[in-house]
């Protein structure tokens, strides 16, 4: 990424005030209501150093939890939840004879990381199961759960196909990544895209990254690494089902499964119809042998 | 209720229903408001933007390192 | 996209270095997972609390339809029948208790009318909830007027006018609440909406003849709402058998490998659904004598089968949640609709 010209603006390393529009100096772009943002992670730069899982603990004011060693190579953490919005998974690939291999590629590919988040869907799941209301889509093209709304009814826990979104049982409501909101509102980048020391989490406008990421794919497979492919681009896996495409997408070098993710999710509103159809086909059917039954003028 | 401690100081950070209160000497603790709790999220935002002095009836929570918060008082 | 991967799995310390090593699979499930963690999350529904007011809902709203039926036929034994069903219907307002009790922040229970939202059946189902409600209190408090104030007997054939309304929310209360299990990724929900709505809507009518007829003292009136239960109980019956099929092709039946599908095949399809079908049929061919008790012992099986119907159904699917392998074997291209 070349320098911005503003950088020249700001010469020192003091941070006595905000700098406007920040995200312009440290993500490349300005952030304007209106437009779709979002994150594409290239898993094949991260390090698993968790600088993201952290820096979203800070931000959001998160309490630790997942408390104790989970026997699982590096990852902790174990999975999103209510209090935890950034979760890297770790997968040590072995070669086929169960061993580590010794020998590899020049491409790091022994291990495998990824700092899962919410996917930020375009027509999101969540959203369409919240019946108060509380989860919207923002003018940044990403899903916030409102807290001054939520009532805990649970109903946008198990509508995820990613199993993202949690209820927090101590204070009562859902809970998720919110992509910083607070943070775009302040033409600041989200923390964690921020954090990240590799940009293998990159902030930007959608159709920006969805460029970029075209460009690294192809790079991949000139480098060998054939087995590169995004997840969560239109038309691709992830972003299957009628769920449109993921705000937050993937560059992944392994199956979907292989980093907890589901191949051909799907948007549950598309059930809606059929059953209420064959439920109130049957209901009608039982009633119309009870008027023959019992609505005869006798 | 009664078997709640209390922790005077100022709240410092607010996000969602949580807060981050710096006691007297200077440490800072996490906050979770309770859903059974009389106050409300969105009164949390004024209590930062005064750095208001105040009081928490609290309980440390399991599982987690924070505290869940019954009731707030606005302290002298 | 890769096909094959193999991974280093910390639990298999007996895998020798001539076999290809294991992908963390699980169950029938022959891919990878991710240390056979759950991929999903299961509903934060209690299932007793919510399968109850499921049940509850399901038979107020049959009560309400079947009871509004007869009342059109005007004859002198059923206006008891009809009287059994408005109070029967208020069923359905009393047991949203039961949904306010099931949220994490109860006090702002009323933020559920905030909107309607089509997309969301739990939006769709307040709003049934609401106008149900309504609608059946109306009725009920103008047969209670009826019945202990003198002059006011009129009120009992006026309540035939929101006692129509009621039953057609009624007949979407007894169904919708599949939908709301269906909409949703909890793959032994997803995978069969549609027979998963049949036999809900069959059950909720089959519960909701089977206490009317318990209480009704005509015989005659009785063997009809008997029919009506047998009718219910052998579509509830095909829906099952269709949606046990439904379930073996999307890759979900194991899911019902523990406990819960135990209940289910033994709770709801064998003593909840056959057994009363059984029990109907005999009564209605032995009826002489003493047609009460054979049909009472059915209407008793056929309440606790709808009951044990909604919580198992709960119950189970929150377990296919849970389980990686049932999840990633359903969200494969090949159950894409």
């Amino acid at each position: 990424m070349d320098m911005h010209p503003r950088i020249h603006d700001e010469p020192r390393s003091e941070f006595d005030r905000v700098i406007p529009n920040e995200s312009e100096l440290t993500a490349g772009v300005r952030i304007e209501p209106g437009k779709s943002y979002g994150f594409f992670t290239d898993t094949t730069v991260c390090i698993g150093c968790k600088a993201c899982e952290v820096a979203c603990k800070e931000w959001n004011n998160l309490p630790a939890d997942n408390l104790g060693l989970t026997g699982q190579s590096y990852d902790n953490t174990g999975s999103l939840s209510a209090n935890t919005w950034r979760h890297v998974a770790f997968v040590e690939k072995a070669g086929p004879d169960g061993v580590r291999g010794n020998t590899q590629p020049s491409f790091q590919s022994g291990w495998l990381m990824m700092s899962d988040v919410c996917k930020h869907c375009h027509n999101a799941p969540c959203l369409e199961a919240c019946p108060t209301g509380a989860l919207f889509k923002t003018e940044f093209g990403t899903v916030v759960v409102q807290q001054d709304i939520c009532n805990g009814c649970g109903y946008c826990v198990p509508a995820c196909p990613f199993g993202v979104v949690d209820i927090n049982t101590l204070d009562g409501k859902a809970h998720k990544c919110t992509l910083c909101y607070d943070r775009l509102k302040g033409g600041l980048e989200p923390a964690c895209a921020k954090s990240c020391p590799t940009d293998s989490i990159q902030f930007g406008e959608l159709n920006d990254l969805h460029a970029r990421a075209d460009r690294r794919v192809e790079q991949l497979h000139g480098l060998g690494v054939d087995s590169a492919y995004l997840y969560g681009v239109p038309g691709g896996p992830g972003a299957t089902g009628g769920l449109g495409h993921l705000n937050a997408f993937f560059l992944l070098t392994e199956r979907p499964e292989v980093y907890n993710l589901p191949v051909a999710p799907t948007n549950p509103s598309s059930r809606i119809v059929p059953s209420l159809l064959s439920g109130l086909a049957a209901v009608a059917g039982l009633a119309l042998l009870a008027v023959g039954l019992l609505a005869n003028r006798e | 209720m009664l078997t709640a401690m209390t922790m005077c100081g100022v709240v410092t950070i607010v996000q969602e229903g949580r807060f981050q209160m710096t006691d007297d000497a200077g440490v800072s603790h996490l906050f979770i408001l309770k859903h059974s709790a009389a106050a409300e999220p969105q009164q949390l935002e004024s209590l930062q933007a005064r750095q208001a002095r105040v009081r928490v009836h609290y309980k440390p929570a399991a599982n987690l390192i924070g505290n869940t918060v019954n009731a707030i008082d606005l302290a002298g | 996209m890769p096909d094959r991967v193999t991974l280093h799995d910390p639990y298999d310390k007996a895998a020798t270095p001539a076999v290809t090593h294991d992908t963390l699979s699980v169950g029938d499930w022959q891919g990878p997972t991710y240390y056979r963690r759950p991929q999903l999350k299961a509903a934060p529904f209690g299932n007793w609390v919510v399968g109850g007011y499921i049940f509850c809902a399901g038979l107020a709203g049959a009560s309400a339809l079947i009871s509004t039926i007869a009342g059109f036929g005007r004859s002198p034994q059923e206006a008891g029948l009809t009287r059994r069903g408005r109070y029967l219907a208020l069923l359905g307002p009393l047991s949203a208790a039961l949904l306010i009790y099931d949220l994490h922040t109860p006090k702002r229970f009323y933020n559920m009318l905030r909107i309607a939202k089509r997309t969301s059946p739990m939006s769709i189902g307040t709003w049934i909830l609401m106008s149900f409600s309504s609608f059946a209190c109306l009725s009920a408090a103008a047969q209670f007027l009826s019945d202990h104030v003198p002059g006011l007997r009129w009120m009992r054939r006026a309540a035939r006018v929101t006692d129509v309304p009621a039953a057609v929310a009624g007949a979407g209360l007894s169904t919708y609440t599949a939908s709301l299990l269906s909409a949703t990724s909890t793959p032994l929900w997803a995978a069969a909406p549609r027979s998963l709505a049949v036999r809900f809507g069959a059950s909720s009518v089959a519960a909701g003849a089977a206490s009317l007829s318990m209480g009704e003292p005509s015989g005659a009136t009785r063997s009809k709402l008997d029919a009506v239960t047998v009718a219910a109980l052998a579509a509830e019956l095909a829906a099952t058998l269709a949606s046990h099929e439904s379930y073996r092709r999307k890759g979900v039946a194991e899911a019902l490998d523990g406990g819960w599908g135990q209940v289910e095949k033994l709770g709801v399809t064998a003593l909840g659904t056959v057994l009363p079908l059984g029990l109907q049929i005999a009564s209605s061919v032995v009826a002489r004598r003493k047609p009460g008790i054979l049909s009472d012992v059915a209407s008793v099986a056929v309440l606790a089968g709808s009951l044990l119907l909604r919580v198992s159904i709960l119950a189970a699917g929150d377990s296919s949640a849970e389980r990686p392998g049932i999840s990633f074997r359903f969200s494969q291209p090949d159950n894409l609709p």
